[in-house]
């Protein structure tokens, strides 16, 4: 043993050194080393959790964010439509009442030209019957009574002779009658016209181009007293 | 020698230094070219128990003998005080309150750390208790085998008169401090022979320091507390149940023939307690020993550039050995805790 | 034959059984870096359990050791 190196007293200080140093090292080494090792964990452990935690909130808000603007999408197409669907509508309604007023206004006017036309044509009426008075003054060669020639011209034009429809006979019988005329007719020819011819509704026209006389039309029935249907019988007559 | 220079003559200066020394080293020990010195390497004596520094007991313990102050106690205080001073750098380091420490205190850091981890995984829940001896075992250890590597460790120390078989040279005096050498003045017929038992008739150098770790005392010392340690953590963790590792009867009835063999185990295990004390002892020492021997003898038979690669070489086996004993002290402990589950059968 | 000398062979030839302990060890630290490269997750238990395979063939080496310096300083 003394050849080895082994003695006791060595050994003994040997031992106790180590414990000494054993408790040296576990308390200011091991100690701080162990917390610092624990602390610096902990602290590892704690920024994995937040990036974790800050993972998923950004996963959550990007799922919302996704949801908002699907959310949005839907609405704005909601409200699209709607409003198509509005100015549609609209626009029929717009359309319509442009229609109608496009429509009234023609009326009006076309009313107004009628009225205008037949005014004028009521004014030419006493001109024409001078202008044929003159024109038979000259044809005859006398002058026929001013007042019979008058009442002739405007039989001629109207077929009305002493408040008598004298152009037609026949019974007429109908909803509406209506009245065509060379020259517009006066109203107490109108009256005897709607005498003569019974009918609800009277519409009273006027064409030149008949030249005289009347053609009354009652429902599916035409009569034709114009002197143009007189002179068109006449020329078939004599082919 | 040629070999650094081999890698071209580039200008770093660390190659340049290595170099250089080894120039000085070829013109120190050799006759090179006539210009060397050609100073004959000394082969030191080896002794195996610590060199004793005083002629007188330094104290005297009662029952127990004379304690006398070898060289190998300068290296235990030296190793402790190295302790000493980690403990204090890092307590003040940690107390600083930074999460990593840098230079020393982070080196030793570092290393616990990797000890720290490798005791968790051995053993659980014990892991705070076990790894103070872990820590404390492996720092002593290392501060101890890396002090014998110093300069001047092992080659500074008193001439011993009538003792080895070299002469003395005096190189000069401080006062009255003499600095004296040893000298092989022999012809190269005996170079390299051990003085014979007995022909002691010159002088030898006893170090003033020895790595603590080459003197057996120190090793036993480790051992002992290290294995008495494993069985107080035996008993701890299982109580009296500890003891039926030893004096297993528990199948000695119920299975015939295996219970016989059981119980033959656990004597075994007995045995085995007190082997683990010499082979942990003789483990540290053989190596620490060695390894010093071996820079002893290669240094004598090349002097020049060789050592240096069995100093690293050393460098390396004193960590490996430091942690291989406190390694093997958690092991055994973790074992102790966790009873009949894992026992390794050490039969060495 | 001197009795020194024969000390001398016999520290010698008791140093012979650290060849055992050679062949142990690099069987071991072989066989650690294969399971090491098969399984590198695992190289920190691969690691202790080599360690202390390499300690316990070395404790054999460590014997040869110790008979060898009994022989050369106790004998």
């Amino acid at each position: 043993m003394e050849a080895l190196g082994l003695n006791l007293p060595f050994l003994l200080v040997q031992i106790v050194n180590l414990i000494i140093v054993y408790t040296v090292v576990a308390k200011w080494i091991v100690g701080p080393i162990v917390g610092l090792l624990e602390k610096r964990r902990e602290k590892i452990a704690q920024g994995m959790e937040d990036a974790r935690v800050a993972a998923e909130a950004r996963a959550n808000a990007e799922k919302e964010a996704a949801r908002i603007i699907a959310d949005a999408q839907a609405e704005a197409s909601k409200v699209v439509r709607e409003a198509t669907e509005r100015a549609e509508s609209a626009g029929k309604d717009v359309k319509a009442a442009a229609d109608a007023e496009a429509a009234k206004a023609r009326d009006a006017a076309l009313a107004e030209a009628e009225l205008e036309r037949n005014r004028i044509l009521g004014d030419l009426r006493g001109q024409v019957a001078a202008l044929a008075m003159a024109a038979a003054n000259k044809l005859v060669g006398e002058a026929l009574d001013e007042k019979k020639q008058r009442a002739l011209i405007d039989e001629f034009f109207s077929g009305v002779k002493a408040g008598k429809v004298i152009v037609v006979d026949g019974d007429f019988k109908g909803d509406a009658a209506e009245v065509t005329s060379a020259l517009p007719l006066t109203s107490e020819e109108q009256e005897a016209v709607k005498k003569t011819v019974s009918a609800k509704d009277f519409s009273f026209k006027v064409n030149p181009s008949i030249l005289g006389g009347l053609v009354i039309k009652v429902g599916d029935k035409v009569l034709d007293g114009s002197v143009a249907g007189k002179l068109e019988g006449l020329r078939q007559t004599l082919k | 020698m040629s070999e650094n220079v081999q890698g071209g003559w580039r200008f770093g200066t660390a190659r340049w230094i290595v170099l250089a020394a080894i120039i000085l080293g070829l013109f120190l020990f050799t006759g090179f070219f006539g210009v060397g010195l050609g100073i004959k390497p000394i082969m030191p004596e080896v002794f195996l128990p610590g060199e004793k520094l005083s002629e007188e007991p330094l104290f005297i313990i009662p029952f127990v003998g004379p304690f006398y102050y070898t060289n190998t106690m300068t290296g235990l205080l030296l190793a402790d005080l190295v302790v000493l001073l980690i403990a204090f750098g890092v307590s003040r380091a940690v107390k600083s309150g930074k999460m990593a420490l840098s230079g020393m205190s982070g080196a030793v850091e570092a290393l616990l750390e990797a000890l720290y981890g490798i005791t968790e995984g051995t053993a659980g829940k014990w892991t705070k208790p076990i790894f103070s001896w872990f820590a404390a075992i492996t720092l002593l250890v290392l501060a101890s085998n890396w002090l014998g590597l110093i300069p001047g460790a092992e080659t500074i120390g008193l001439i011993h008169e009538g003792h080895g078989d070299y002469a003395v040279k005096d190189l000069f005096s401080i006062g009255s401090l003499k600095v004296q050498t040893i000298w092989d003045e022999t012809d190269a017929a005996h170079e390299g022979e051990v003085a014979a038992e007995g022909e002691h008739h010159g002088a030898a150098v006893i170090p003033f320091h020895r790595p603590v770790s080459t003197d057996l005392n120190f090793t036993f010392a480790l051992a002992i507390v290290a294995v008495v340690m494993i069985q107080v953590f035996g008993f701890r963790s299982q109580g009296m149940a500890y003891l039926t590792k030893f004096w297993n009867t528990k199948t000695l009835f119920s299975k015939p023939i295996f219970g016989v063999i059981d119980f033959g185990v656990g004597l075994l295990e007995l045995v085995s307690e007190f082997s683990k004390i010499l082979s942990f002892a003789f483990r540290l020492f053989g190596n620490m020993f060695a390894g010093a021997v071996l820079l002893f003898v290669i240094g004598s038979l090349v002097p020049v550039f060789a050592q240096s690669m069995f100093y690293l070489l050393e460098f390396f086996v004193g960590l490996i050995q430091a942690v291989v004993f406190g390694m093997l002290t958690m092991v055994f402990m973790s074992q102790a805790t966790q009873g009949h589950g894992e026992q390794h059968d050490e039969a060495h | 034959m001197e009795a020194a000398a024969a000390k001398l062979i016999g520290a010698g030839l008791a140093m012979i059984g650290a060849i055992g302990a050679g062949a142990g060890i690099g069987i071991v630290t072989g066989g650690a870096v294969q399971a090491m490269a098969r399984n590198p997750e695992m190289t920190g238990t691969i690691q202790t359990n080599m360690i202390l395979g390499i300690a316990f063939a070395e404790a054999v080496a460590i014997y040869c050791l110790v008979v060898s310096l009994l022989i050369l300083f106790v004998f």
